[in-house]
């Protein structure tokens, strides 16, 4: 095994089909986006190039701080609600305390797999001002708060995030299940020997335990809410007026409704290296240790 | 054996290979009596989504099937996506042979050489012709070439009114700006919403935005995307306050900027909306609900003597666009003959079939169904109309096109004034 593993060209040659297709499908792309950044280019024509002229304009665009807002709070939305809420629920699957643990364990997957034209139609219904359950839910309360919510410039992005969170806590949930579950339970024997509550021994032990799983949950719940596209595109057409916009949705603005396909690359790379410098980040101060039970 | 099998498996192969290349466009031809003609194939990108556009095209369709009996037509339903899908074909080199194209792809094709020049086409085919002469506009390019076949004619803005709810509540026909204003007053004190729009759709906010600016300046948006007026112009900034004011007065459904066409059109249609606002093709649907009762009215103006003074001023117009044909089809000639006879069958459907006079091209036939009342109207109108602007499909600047989409939408929120809306028009246009 040993002699295998030092032999350099068998290791290249195994390495190579899919180290060609990532460079392909992935490295390439990735590298044009850098390339055309650089162009003043309509994206069918011979491009001219004008360097970092498209950087220089994006940064004096209101619209690039009004996207790269709206991606960090969607990002921040996302983070705080997947991870919490995914980890209370994984853990109280996990302690296995109440009943229908598995119907419970597939509810909370079923939006994951939902398609997400659906979800947001779902709840561009829920979210109705005249008729939305939201706004009945308040009336029924007897509260006066009856909002607009996606008509709202100053709402819309919240709730357009919340749709996304709610979708996708399933999978943080799911992972976080499993992380609960591969931790030997000698752990929570010795705490509760020792005394500790149930919810201290899970905040001392468990938790800290799934450090490495919170990293990858961390890595997807931002850089999923500084790539989100989708939840606007088909609730809100990134109205009213811009108000959310996001860097993937500027992108799509520029080069398809404008024909800007070098400007629409500049967001892009921006968003790309965002996207590198958070999940560096969260690879260099989450979990600098790898876990071993 | 071994050379039977290679010979089997070479056989395999090519049989495969061919069947692999069967998209070749022209088939062995349909067995005629006395001998076999060629069928062409031809691939079509057209709208074919809903009842109405289906309608169209299946016409169309049907009546080539009996004039070009060799050409087989294969359609690609064209998406509602800003032409993207189109660009992509255009870019990866594989635009259909014939497709519905404006004025945003015109221009770009143009320039990458992914258009054919239907000038000589044209004039063989003695197309000019057939235009009426007042949609000559809808033909020829900003560089005055022929690109597409147009069939739709100059359209135009309207704000439909319900006659019943205006008497009924004693609310009068309003002129101008204030009048507008004791409107809004008087059916939100009934409960009844004063105007519906669907402005999810940031075209639709742009017609509105136009309505109110052509009161100032009949040129509105296209005298801003042609280059011939400039934002900072008093008259736009009025236009977008006066926008600003009747939204904050009450005019548009709450949640107006979520509302789809089949939401606010049933607002309108159910007798929930005094008012609504869209293109003249509205006519069939809200005759259809409304009757006698539906109506359009000429728009607002700040005074009485604007009024009057831009009472045919519509907000509208035409733009070059239709079909047009993929500079790359093996078929030019054919592509083009068939591109122009489906714009002429669009043109005659829209006529006999749906009850419209506003198409491009002259119609030698008789409507199938007599002109509902509001479109007799229009038509007595139209010699008299003083000027029209642009559809925002229309416009030929397409940073332009985005940001006051993207502003006029804006309009409808709180917060959003009318300086900004200047300032966000001046920097597309920088």
């Amino acid at each position: 095994m040993n002699k295998f593993l030092g032999n350099k060209t068998a290791i290249l040659l195994f390495i190579s089909p899919a180290l060609l297709l990532f460079t392909v499908l992935v490295f390439w792309p990735i590298l044009q986006v850098f390339y055309r950044s650089l162009f003043e280019w309509d994206g069918l024509t011979e491009g001219t190039f004008i360097f970092l002229d498209n950087y220089k304009r994006m940064f004096e665009d209101s619209l690039f701080y009004t996207s790269l807002y709206n991606g960090l709070i969607f990002a921040l939305i996302l983070t705080v609600l997947q991870i919490s809420i995914g980890t209370v629920l994984a853990l109280t699957i996990s302690d296995g305390l109440i009943k229908g643990r598995k119907l419970l364990r597939i509810s909370f997957f079923i939006p994951v797999v939902l398609s997400i034209t659906v979800v947001c139609q779902l709840w561009l219904a829920i979210y109705n001002g005249e008729y939305g359950l939201i706004n009945k839910i308040f009336e029924a309360l007897g509260l006066s708060y009856r909002q607009d919510w996606l008509s709202n410039s100053k709402t819309a992005i919240f709730a357009i995030a919340m749709v996304n969170a709610w979708q996708y806590m399933g999978y943080h949930f799911a992972l976080l299940l499993a992380a609960a579950r591969s931790i030997p339970e000698q752990y929570m024997e010795a705490a509760k020997i020792d005394g500790a509550e149930r919810w201290t021994a899970h905040w001392k032990i468990t938790i800290p335990l799934m450090a490495e799983t919170y990293k990858f949950c961390l890595v997807l719940a931002i850089t999923g809410g500084l790539n989100a596209f989708a939840n606007m595109y088909i609730m809100t057409g990134g109205g009213p007026g811009t108000s959310t916009y996001t860097l993937t949705y500027m992108m799509y603005r520029s080069a398809f409704r404008v024909g800007e396909f070098g400007y629409g690359s500049a967001s892009a790379a921006f968003l790309v290296i965002e996207c590198l410098i958070v999940t560096f980040a969260i690879n260099r101060l989450v979990a600098r240790e790898r876990i071993v039970y | 054996m071994k050379k039977s099998l290679a010979v089997l498996l070479s056989s395999v192969l090519v049989f495969g290979l061919t069947a692999c290349g069967s998209d070749s466009k022209e088939s062995a031809g349909t067995p005629e009596a006395g001998g076999q003609e060629q069928t062409t194939t031809l691939r079509i990108y057209a709208q074919y989504s809903d009842e109405d556009t289906k309608g169209y095209y299946d016409y169309a369709a049907a009546e080539l099937a009996k004039e070009m009996p060799n050409v087989k037509l294969e359609l690609e339903v064209q998406a509602q996506d800003d032409g993207q899908k189109l660009k992509s074909y255009a870019a990866t080199g594989n635009l259909p042979d014939i497709f519905n194209a404006g004025q945003d792809q015109i221009n770009l094709f143009r320039k990458s050489n992914n258009i054919l020049q239907l000038d000589d086409y044209a004039e063989k085919m003695k197309f000019k012709d057939n235009m009426q002469p007042s949609a000559m506009n809808t033909l020829y390019a900003d560089d005055e070439h022929i690109y597409a076949f147009p069939y739709a004619g100059n359209e135009f803005v309207l704000i439909y009114y319900n006659k019943e709810l205006f008497e009924q509540n004693g609310v009068a026909i309003p002129t101008t700006k204030a009048e507008l204003l004791t409107a809004i007053e008087a059916f939100q004190a009934k409960g009844i919403t004063p105007m519906s729009i669907f402005a999810k759709e940031k075209w639709i906010t742009t017609a509105l935005y136009d309505i109110f600016a052509t009161r100032y300046d009949p040129r509105g948006i296209k005298g801003l995307d042609s280059g011939e007026t400039k934002p900072s112009d008093e008259a736009y900034g009025k236009a977008a306050q006066d926008v600003i004011d009747l939204v904050a007065a009450g005019l548009l459904p709450k949640g107006a900027t979520n509302l789809n066409y089949d939401q606010a059109a049933a607002l309108f249609h159910e007798g929930k909306a005094a008012m609504f606002v869209n293109g003249q093709w509205e006519i069939e649907a809200s005759t259809k609900a409304l009757g006698d009762k539906a109506g359009y009215l000429y728009y607002p103006a700040p005074d009485q003597a604007m009024y009057e003074q831009n009472k045919l001023a519509f907000s509208g117009g035409g733009s070059p666009g239709g079909f047009a044909v993929s500079a790359n089809t093996k078929h030019k000639d054919l592509a083009a003959e068939v591109a122009s006879f489906m714009a002429l069958k669009y043109a005659e459907f829209k006529y006999t079939q749906k009850g419209s006079p506003i198409v491009a091209t002259k119609v030698d036939m008789e409507p199938a169904k007599a002109f509902d009342p509001m479109m007799v109207t229009l038509s007595e109108d139209i010699p008299n109309i003083t000027s029209t602007t642009a559809f925002a499909w229309g416009l030929s600047n397409a940073k332009f096109k985005a940001a006051i989409e993207d502003a006029s939408q804006s309009l409808l929120m709180d917060g959003y004034s009318a300086q900004q809306f200047v300032s966000d028009l001046e920097s597309a246009l920088k």
